[in-house]
């Protein structure tokens, strides 16, 4: 396969903001459109093509590489849960019937056969965050992800799922600085105690915001 | 729809302000060219962040112009208009129609009645348009309709439900953006839905209407429960949204996405504040009174 950063002029250390724009110029360059009447229209189009497919590698890459693999973020990709065969959870027929079910996308059903389930062992919970997760249920995808991994804290498989399912939370806290307006990024939540920081900050400074403080 | 979707202004560059007050008038002339008085009357934010997210998606030809409009008489306001604000313009009548549909029947709201009725001709011309989305669209807030009435408590299923309709109307066209735009909008509907049932929970417990979070709302941590789960909403479309080439207008949408979002949360959070302060306030004076009685 041929390198996406190489097709868009990249190096693979370019940021995500570089990529898109990268990809704006190319797309435009070689879209469909605006080679209408060019005798090289074909090879233009071809072009336009891997270029698509070069931006779209480069997320899922990306992706992939903050997610960690084999796991399913919605859907996106292939969930792999029988990739550790030693395990004791593979002997019950209803887990792992779920777990296929869930491999091939067919999450509510795995939930049918889950829900049908009285004996609830960690791995349980597992497969029941999976496959909620590609529901889009991701409140109830994170309660299940964690009762997972208080009842077995050592599985490194339940604390990355549990951790990966957080990961957009915390990614937006870091995106929202410079925003404001974000409760989860702005201050303590209470606009007293913030007023009277930024108070104190000010004091330490010399200033003064607001006298009776 | 609700107007959650909004910019944070204080944040926002004068430029990009103005850009995004240009996208705004311009779907309110299309609504009121297309569908007239009535259709102008629909107009919301968040179809301009509609407008504002397809056309830094496909970059479509943009027309601007200058207009009076009924709001402002007398000074001229900056329009842009392309393709995509026709389309916001025919799925906001949608949203409008079965919105006083809904009213009509629920409520038995007379304007609503007349409302629905002015528009049902125009709404059957939509249809004929965009099939998909309006089948879509009908189908969730059937579906919604029947989990209120059964008075469901999962949060996931009857936020999922306007999830599934904001999906189907960010999917402006089938292509290699699909999954990435419908799960956009799918966790963008989701925050929208449970953001206005926290703002509405207090009224809706009094008038005894349905709302998800009313058997939750005297749990001790309900307010941190409800930060919690409102973040998480908008983390996971704000995810998407960083997977879409979106260069053109990236501040705008951003300042929207990471901030404006908030503003009504951050109003009704300031609000009860003040409450809770006066509240200690009427408190002390009592006792000081009853000090004296003494």
């Amino acid at each position: 396969m041929t390198d996406p950063y190489k097709v868009l002029g990249l190096s693979t250390n370019a940021t995500d903001e570089q990529v898109k724009k990268a990809y704006r110029e190319l797309s435009r360059k070689f879209h469909p459109d605006t080679n209408a009447n060019n005798p090289l229209a074909d090879l233009a189009e071809e072009k336009f093509k891997e270029v698509q497919s070069a931006y779209e590698q480069i997320v899922k890459e990306r992706d992939e590489g903050i997610y960690g693999r084999n796991d399913n973020s919605y859907g996106d990709n292939r969930w792999n849960a029988t990739n550790e065969e030693s395990n004791e959870w593979q002997k019950d027929t209803k887990l792992v019937a779920a777990a296929n079910y869930i491999n091939s996308r067919h999450y509510s059903e795995a939930l049918n056969v889950l829900n049908g389930m009285s004996d609830r062992i960690g791995q349980w919970y597992y497969l029941c965050a999976v496959a909620n997760s590609g529901m889009g249920n991701n409140m109830e995808a994170v309660d299940m992800a964690a009762q997972a991994v208080n009842m077995e804290p050592n599985n490194q498989m339940f604390v990355a799922l549990l951790n990966r399912l957080q990961m957009g939370r915390q990614r937006y806290q870091n995106n929202s600085a410079g925003y404001g307006a974000n409760p989860s990024t702005c201050g303590t939540g209470n606009m007293c105690c913030d007023l009277w920081c930024a108070d104190s900050l000010c004091e330490c400074m010399g200033g003064d915001l607001c006298s009776c403080m | 729809m609700f107007g959650y979707i909004t910019i944070n202004k204080p944040e926002l560059k004068i430029k990009d302000y103005n850009r995004y007050h240009s996208f705004y008038c311009g779907l309110c002339r299309t609504l009121k060219e297309k569908y007239g008085f009535l259709g102008q009357m629909t107009l919301t934010y968040d179809m301009t962040f509609l407008i504002l997210l397809l056309t830094s998606l496909y970059e479509p030809k943009e027309e601007h112009s200058e207009h009076h409009c009924i709001v402002h008489p007398v000074k001229k306001h900056a329009m842009l208009v392309n393709e995509v604000t026709q389309y916001a313009a025919d799925m906001n009548i949608i949203l409008a129609y079965h919105n006083l549909k809904d009213d009509w029947q629920d409520e038995k709201k007379f304007k609503a009645y007349v409302g629905s009725a002015a528009l049902k001709g125009k709404y059957e011309k939509i249809q004929q348009q965009y099939p998909r989305q309006c089948k879509v669209i009908e189908e969730s807030l059937m579906q919604l309709g029947q989990y209120e009435f059964s008075n469901e408590k999962n949060l996931d299923l009857v936020s999922g439900c306007f999830g599934n309709l904001m999906a189907e109307l960010f999917l402006y066209r089938e292509d290699v953006w699909e999954e990435t735009l419908r799960k956009f909008g799918f966790f963008l509907g989701k925050f929208i839905y449970l953001l206005d049932a926290y703002l509405d929970v207090e009224e809706d417990i009094k008038t005894k209407s349905y709302n998800p979070l009313k058997w939750i709302k005297d749990d001790e941590n309900y307010e941190e429960f409800c930060k919690e789960m409102l973040v998480m909403m908008i983390a996971e479309a704000s995810t998407r949204f960083e997977q879409l080439p979106c260069v053109q207008d990236g501040e705008i949408l951003r300042n929207i996405l990471y901030g404006g979002v908030w503003n009504e949360y951050n109003k009704k959070q300031n609000k009860d504040q003040n409450k809770d302060q006066n509240k200690d306030l009427n408190g002390k004076e009592k006792v000081e009174k009853n000090d004296r009685s003494i």
